[in-house]
């Protein structure tokens, strides 16, 4: 392979960035939470997970860049609540990739410097859309940032603000919120085999001195992509929901890559004193409200949906206590796997062969994948035991002070000439164990087959990304406000806002605070 | 034999668990022996030859022969032991619904009665710090089968759960039922700890208990402090007592 297509600034850039996913790898896995289960062998579907990762994602991302770039997903992506934020992306895209990658350096099979150009890429699109989806916090990732994730515009946090309806501990709003959010994550662990990827927090934006602001995202709730929800969600009315949650007398001095937080004190439920309701797709011009127009409405859509959702959390429930291992595996595997797969969804090219199966050539290490082999060599692999992680002794790393790296770097001797791979190869054929995917998916615009799916998604353009407001960012908003285009820009975010329609760019947060008070 | 790139590794010399280099050993073996036969050209073999000449069959193998060593998996999930129990270390808790059967944890802390008749059989980590302290039924689930069956019947009233699946999927369908929740594993960060707390249902996370039986009269120390973030990450022990009352 000639070495000259690849620059000694492409390998530099690209080793920070493998590092940085290193160092923010070993401290989620070290001290945030565990996942374990009973019901789920979750060892072994995230192993075969970062294998399907490894083979098959810097394919698909250079399918998904023929139609649209990372930075244009990226920018779209600050506009909704869709699968195209953490856990996806801050962590799980390179993570899973890198993962996969590590492993199979331990076990001989590959090399660091075997498909190099395969690593290079996908590190590129990652930073590219990571710093296009936090271009308003300036950050490639919520780690960078001190761990804190403030990538929404001005206004959209205003209709937030604005919108959100007061509750407190007994009241009736106060009450189907908890329940709901209750419901909806116990739903959102079984949906994804355990895993947490379909819940997702972001923030915290300032709502007063004594108040913050945590938007919470339900992603994938509603018959879909996942072929385990056919039928079990079919009541569902909507895939993603996000919740919109002002906090009273808390900080939240951590939100992490995983969609995590941490706050001071400890986030209870008599500290919620706002909520609101969206929802979102790739359909949708922005955050579209459910319920927000009385707070009757929002308490009655909050109990429906409770219900909705613990009916197909039931029925779910009985469908994966009758699954195989190999079946329970596969869904495990393929929630892993797909977490980025809404990036394909914003460019409408998504295909079931392509995210919905185990790729052939990671399919042949199932047999390893006993629970005892993949628990030992996961955690391996995310604190850093195995012989490829080990350093030289004087070396300490970011928070372990261990000569122990998690992902190996790709080795300069490649620039003068010591052989490597660009890639290892083109998507090879699927397979999978579960119930073939039935042709329906609910969407903003109602059930869609797949074909139709993808050629709306081809065809629509929100707001966001129309060359007219695209690059209209906070720092010009600064010294623009009031100015018809920005009031125009603006009054698109506000179009369905209950207290912000029409009122343009000019507001503050004060002013946004006493319409609160005027119009709740 | 072909040399491998990892073969020479300058740092890499500390051994992982015993199956972990048993299978990287005969793995890497396998790739060398591969590698020779199509005349050790790396580049041709890594993708594309080695996808056919690498396959399942011989992942296969090489677990059958450790098993024909007489090791025997640890498990993690139900499903392997019940698809597969000649290659998986016996699942404990069968009988979970005896009266006999109980957790006994070596660290779990116990003192005799107080003068209210409340005998300390262990400890837990309180997700959340209740008004009051929660009293119900001990009722063992641990199984599927167990869900399942009270999915059907119903959870009686003031069940106060005993699980050491520290997920949030096991007791899914019924955990909004549950009056209390020990849990003899996790944190409150897990995920069963998420939930309860969404839910409102006092729990213990990473509970060491001893002598709790099926249909045990219990009280969970609600109103203890909540163990937080900060003390796990300094190591510092905040815990609430689990106690069994007379009935």
């Amino acid at each position: 392979m000639n070495a000259n297509r690849i620059s000694y600034a492409q390998l530099l850039e690209t080793n920070n960035l493998v590092q940085m996913s290193a160092d923010e790898t070993y401290w989620l896995c070290v001290t945030r939470t565990v996942q374990e289960s009973k019901l789920f062998p979750v060892p072994a579907y995230m192993m075969l997970s970062y294998m399907m990762a490894y083979f098959r994602y810097p394919s698909l991302l250079r399918k998904i860049e023929s139609r649209m770039s990372a930075e244009e997903i990226g920018d779209r992506a600050r506009q909704s609540g869709i699968k195209t934020q953490n856990p996806s992306m801050g962590w799980a895209l390179p993570g899973f990739y890198l993962l996969g990658r590590e492993w199979l350096i331990n076990l001989g099979m590959i090399r660091p410097q075997d498909a190099v150009e395969d690593l290079i890429y996908v590190m590129d699109f990652w930073k590219r859309f990571q710093l296009s989806w936090h271009r308003n916090d300036g950050h490639l990732t919520n780690k960078e940032f001190g761990h804190r994730g403030q990538f929404l515009a001005e206004r959209q946090v205003q209709v937030f603000h604005a919108d959100m309806f007061d509750c407190a501990v007994g009241d009736e709003l106060h009450q189907a919120a908890q329940a709901f959010m209750a419901s909806a994550s116990q739903y959102g662990f079984l949906i994804s085999c355990e895993s947490r990827i379909s819940l997702h927090n972001s923030g915290p934006y300032k709502l007063a001195d004594d108040r913050e602001l945590i938007v919470r995202d339900f992603m994938d709730l509603s018959e879909s992509d996942f072929p385990w929800l056919d039928d079990v969600a079919k009541e569902i009315p909507f895939n993603n929901l996000t919740v919109t949650m002002g906090v009273k007398d808390c900080h939240f001095y951590l939100v992490d890559d995983w969609g995590s937080f941490e706050s001071k004190p400890e986030f209870t439920a008599d500290k919620l004193v706002g909520v609101g309701l969206y929802t979102s797709d790739t359909l949708t011009d922005g955050y579209v409200p459910v319920a927000m127009g009385s707070k009757q409405e929002l308490t009655a859509c909050f109990k429906s949906l409770s219900e909705k959702i613990k009916d197909a959390s039931n029925k779910l429930w009985r469908r994966v206590a009758g699954w195989t291992r190999d079946q329970m595996i596969d869904a495990g595997a393929i929630t892993y796997f797909s977490i980025v797969k809404d990036l394909a969804h914003v460019a409408g090219v998504y295909e079931v062969s392509d995210w919905m199966t185990v790729d052939e050539r990671a399919e042949r290490f199932r047999p390893l994948f006993n629970d005892e082999y993949s628990r030992d060599a996961l955690v391996g692999l995310c604190i850093g035991t195995h012989p490829s992680h080990i350093l030289t002794e004087y070396t300490m790393m970011q928070h372990s002070d261990k000569p122990q790296r998690l992902y190996s770097l790709i080795p300069y001797s490649i620039l003068q000439g010591e052989d490597f791979t660009p890639t290892c190869g083109p998507i090879y054929p699927g397979r999978t164990h579960l119930d073939p995917k039935i042709d329906r998916y609910t969407t903003s615009q109602g059930v869609l087959t797949l074909t139709d799916y993808n050629q709306r998604s081809r065809e629509f353009r929100p707001h966001g990304v129309d060359p007219k407001y695209r690059h209209l960012c906070e720092t010009w908003v600064k010294y623009h406000a009031g100015t018809p285009v920005a009031d125009e820009l603006y009054k698109l975010t506000q179009k369905r806002s209950r207290l912000l329609e029409g009122k343009g760019s000019s507001l503050k947060r004060a002013d946004v605070e006493k319409l609160r008070g005027a119009g709740g | 034999m072909a040399k491998l790139y990892v073969d020479s590794d300058k740092y890499g010399d500390q051994p992982a668990s015993a199956v972990v280099e048993a299978y990287h050993n005969a793995i890497k073996n396998l790739v060398r022996q591969r590698l020779d036969e199509v005349g050790g050209d790396w580049a041709s073999f890594v993708f594309d030859k080695s996808y056919d000449l690498i396959g399942a069959k011989d992942f296969a193998q090489i677990e059958k022969k450790l098993l024909a060593t007489g090791h025997r998996f640890d498990w993690s999930a139900m499903i392997s032991v019940r698809e597969r129990p000649e290659a998986y270390k016996p699942a404990a808790g069968a009988g979970e619904e005896s009266k006999e059967f109980s957790f006994e944890h070596a660290e779990a802390v116990v003192a005799p009665p107080d003068s209210d008749g409340r005998e300390q059989r262990g400890i837990g980590d309180n997700v959340v710090k209740y008004a009051k302290n929660l009293v119900g039924t001990a009722r063992y689930i641990r199984s599927s089968d167990r869900v399942l069956q009270l999915l059907t019947t119903g959870v009686p009233a003031e069940t106060v759960a005993i699980i050491d699946d520290s997920g949030g999927t096991l007791t899914a369908p019924i955990l909004e039922q549950f009056a209390g929740v020990i849990c003899a594993g996790g944190t409150v960060r897990s995920h069963l700890g998420i939930l309860t707390r969404e839910y409102g249902i006092p729990c213990v996370m990473n509970a060491k208990i001893s002598g709790i039986r099926e249909g045990d009269l219990v009280e969970i120390e609600s109103t203890a402090a909540a163990k937080t973030a900060e003390a796990y990450q300094k190591g510092i022990e905040i815990t609430a007592r689990v106690w069994r009352r007379k009935k």
